[in-house]
């Protein structure tokens, strides 16, 4: 089960005070990665949620927050409804559709729930390649941004966008949390640990795991939906199986199965992308020797890899400090 | 048109010739993981390192030359992949080989951007093979036909291998209890070396025969990759039988798909895809009963 031991509070704590002072401080260029970052981590949140607490290594994540994106373009511009209830509904259209992906992929394991995965994903990339209904290969432009004004939000500005997707992203990492603590969570620990003990004890392993996938679809299509207003076009390049396979670098490179190291691998992940492709176009290359080297150290990514070394220590230190204190009020009560 | 034998033809040559191509890559990368439980994601890589080879030795040295280099040059990258990584990651879990093999794409596509550059390169058909020839009542391209007879040459040749000789038995023997098959006095280690080796030489060979039809771009790896990984999904991991069967498959559904329903081809094979993998989890043929 998730637990939130000092060092991530801690981590959370500096990362949202690193957004909001970049919020607040940057100009426009970093306003516009600040959201990339934002939005990327939202995503990669929904992926950890399924492989790193329920060992569904899915490659159709990018596709998920693809179909969310297009949902909400559809809806906004094609069928004309208003853009909060767009969102919603995007949300739901992909939670659905993860939904039923996940139940169809329930019963695969290993390598081949990741192939299974990525056939939806491709599925749903060539979809909408092909169909002229959702523009094909140019994409659908004018997309509206959610319109806030009646509590004094521009959302058209580009820093009270940032804010509203941290805010976002904020609910979402509340809600991941609250799903993983939840029995539905648990259950889902136990399946990853011991699917077979599981199921003799009466769990319905598939319904279990299609839950957990629609849920994290649905946070998923939430990311497609922001994004979608953010750059206010959608383009099948957003369906992509690189999409998703950059979401699970991410995972990776942050810390599986930590929630807080993915947050810490997109903000180094858009960092290193900006930064590199500004010296070099070359800088898949660094990204993939980095990637290789990650995996091959055996740690788990970067704040998986802080936990491991300083995790313990800071813990124990927080843990005597309370205890301390503790029995000195004990002292003076005495 | 569609009551037209030549046309049926014609488009039954094209499913062919797509999955002899299919074929090669994917024979390579179905016995790896078959026999070695590796999932290597950079295959596709190997096999556009395979078509850039082929085209700078084209240019030197003609296209024989490239054709029958390109394998063996591939096959010297694989040795040290095996070497510096591949071996230790043997034992790690498939999600760590997937992520390494996706770093290992990643740095390859950059690698042949640098020293290639980005522009598609292209290579001339051997005078011996250009042309056309007449093929059951249609003109068929000659390097088409070349295509499949290399392809359905191959599949002989690794029948006869896997079926028939010593070596074979002993990979038969590893893929379905490696342990056992090392307890037998099998040297397992050794097996795998050799098999990754001619599974990267195939890749490579691929590489080279496909350069003509396709310009060589730098993402062709990345391109080729997901229809090679459904083929071997739809045939069974493991196994030739399944990777015949997955390359067919594969090509028939695609072409005359594209032929026949363009607005649903794409959808078409993942849709089946899907369908064997809730059928079937494990595929039609896989090596493992």
């Amino acid at each position: 089960m998730f637990r939130h031991t000092p060092l991530r509070y801690g981590v959370l704590v500096l990362l949202a005070a690193a957004a909001l002072f970049q919020a607040f401080t940057a100009e426009y260029f970093g306003l516009e990665i600040l959201t990339e970052i934002l939005i990327l981590a939202m995503l990669v949140l929904a992926l950890d949620m399924v492989a790193g607490f329920g060992g569904m290594v899915s490659l159709c994540h990018g596709a998920l927050m693809g179909v969310g994106a297009y949902a909400y373009a559809m809806l906004t511009t094609k069928a004309g409804i208003a853009p909060p209830v767009a969102m919603a509904g995007s949300v739901a259209i992909t939670g659905a559709a993860a939904w039923v992906i996940g139940a169809v992929c329930a019963r695969s394991h290993g390598i081949y729930f990741i192939m299974a995965t990525l056939a939806f994903g491709q599925m749903a990339y060539s979809w909408v390649f092909e169909a002229p209904v959702f523009g094909g290969d140019d994409g659908l432009g004018g997309i509206a941004r959610l319109d806030l004004t009646m509590i004094g939000l521009d959302l058209t500005d580009s820093r009270s966008f940032a804010l509203f997707c941290l805010f976002a992203l904020g609910a979402a990492y509340g809600a991941t949390v609250l799903i993983l603590r939840s029995g539905l969570g648990r259950s889902l620990s136990g399946i990853m640990h011991n699917e077979q003990r599981m199921r003799a004890l009466g769990l319905t392993v598939w319904r279990v795991k299609a839950d957990v996938f629609g849920l994290s679809g649905m946070i998923a299509g939430l990311a497609g939906a922001l994004a979608a207003q953010h750059i206010m076009f959608v383009s099948p390049g957003l369906l992509g199986w690189t999409v998703s396979g950059e979401a699970l670098v991410v995972v990776i490179l942050g810390g599986l199965g930590t929630l807080v190291g993915p947050l810490v691998g997109a903000a180094a992940f858009v960092v290193l992308k900006h930064e590199l492709s500004a010296v070099t176009p070359y800088w898949h290359l660094v990204v993939g020797v980095i990637l290789i080297a990650v995996v091959m150290s055996r740690a788990n990514g970067i704040f998986g890899w802080v936990e491991a070394r300083w995790g313990a220590r800071i813990d124990r230190r927080v843990a005597d400090a309370t205890r301390k204190q503790q029995p000195g009020e004990v002292v003076s009560d005495a | 048109m569609a009551n037209d034998l030549g046309f049926w033809t014609l488009q039954a040559l094209n499913a062919l010739q797509l999955s002899m191509l299919l074929f090669l890559l994917s024979i390579g990368l179905t016995v790896i993981f078959g026999l070695m439980h590796f999932v290597n994601l950079a295959h596709g890589s190997l096999y556009a390192l395979g078509a850039y080879v082929a085209a700078s030795l084209a240019a030197v040295g003609g296209f024989w030359m490239g054709f029958f280099l390109a394998p063996v040059a591939v096959a010297g990258v694989g040795i040290l992949l095996y070497s510096g990584l591949i071996r230790r990651m043997r034992k790690s879990g498939p999600m760590a080989q997937v992520l390494v093999t996706f770093g290992l794409i990643f740095a390859m596509l950059d690698l042949t951007r640098i020293f290639w550059g980005d522009l598609a390169l292209a290579i001339e058909v051997p005078a011996l093979l250009d042309g056309r020839l007449s093929f059951l009542g249609v003109e068929y391209p000659t390097y088409r036909l070349f295509i499949i007879a290399l392809g359905l040459a191959i599949i002989a040749a690794l029948a006869f291998v896997l079926g028939r000789t010593q070596i074979g038995a002993m990979i038969r023997a590893g893929v379905d209890n490696d342990a056992m098959a090392a307890c037998l006095g099998i040297n397992v280690e050794r097996l795998f070396f050799v098999v990754f080796c001619v599974g990267c030489a195939l890749a490579g060979l691929a590489g080279a025969v496909a350069a003509p039809l396709l310009s060589v771009t730098p993402d062709m790896g990345l391109q080729i990759l997901i229809p090679t990984l459904i083929v071997i999904v739809i045939g069974g991991l493991g196994s030739l039988k399944g990777a015949v069967a997955g390359s067919l498959i594969f090509g028939f559904v695609q072409t005359f798909g594209a032929v026949l329903a363009p607005q649903l081809a794409s959808v078409l094979i993942y849709a089946l895809l899907a369908a064997v993998l809730v059928i079937k989890p494990v595929g039609l043929f896989p090596a493992k009963g």
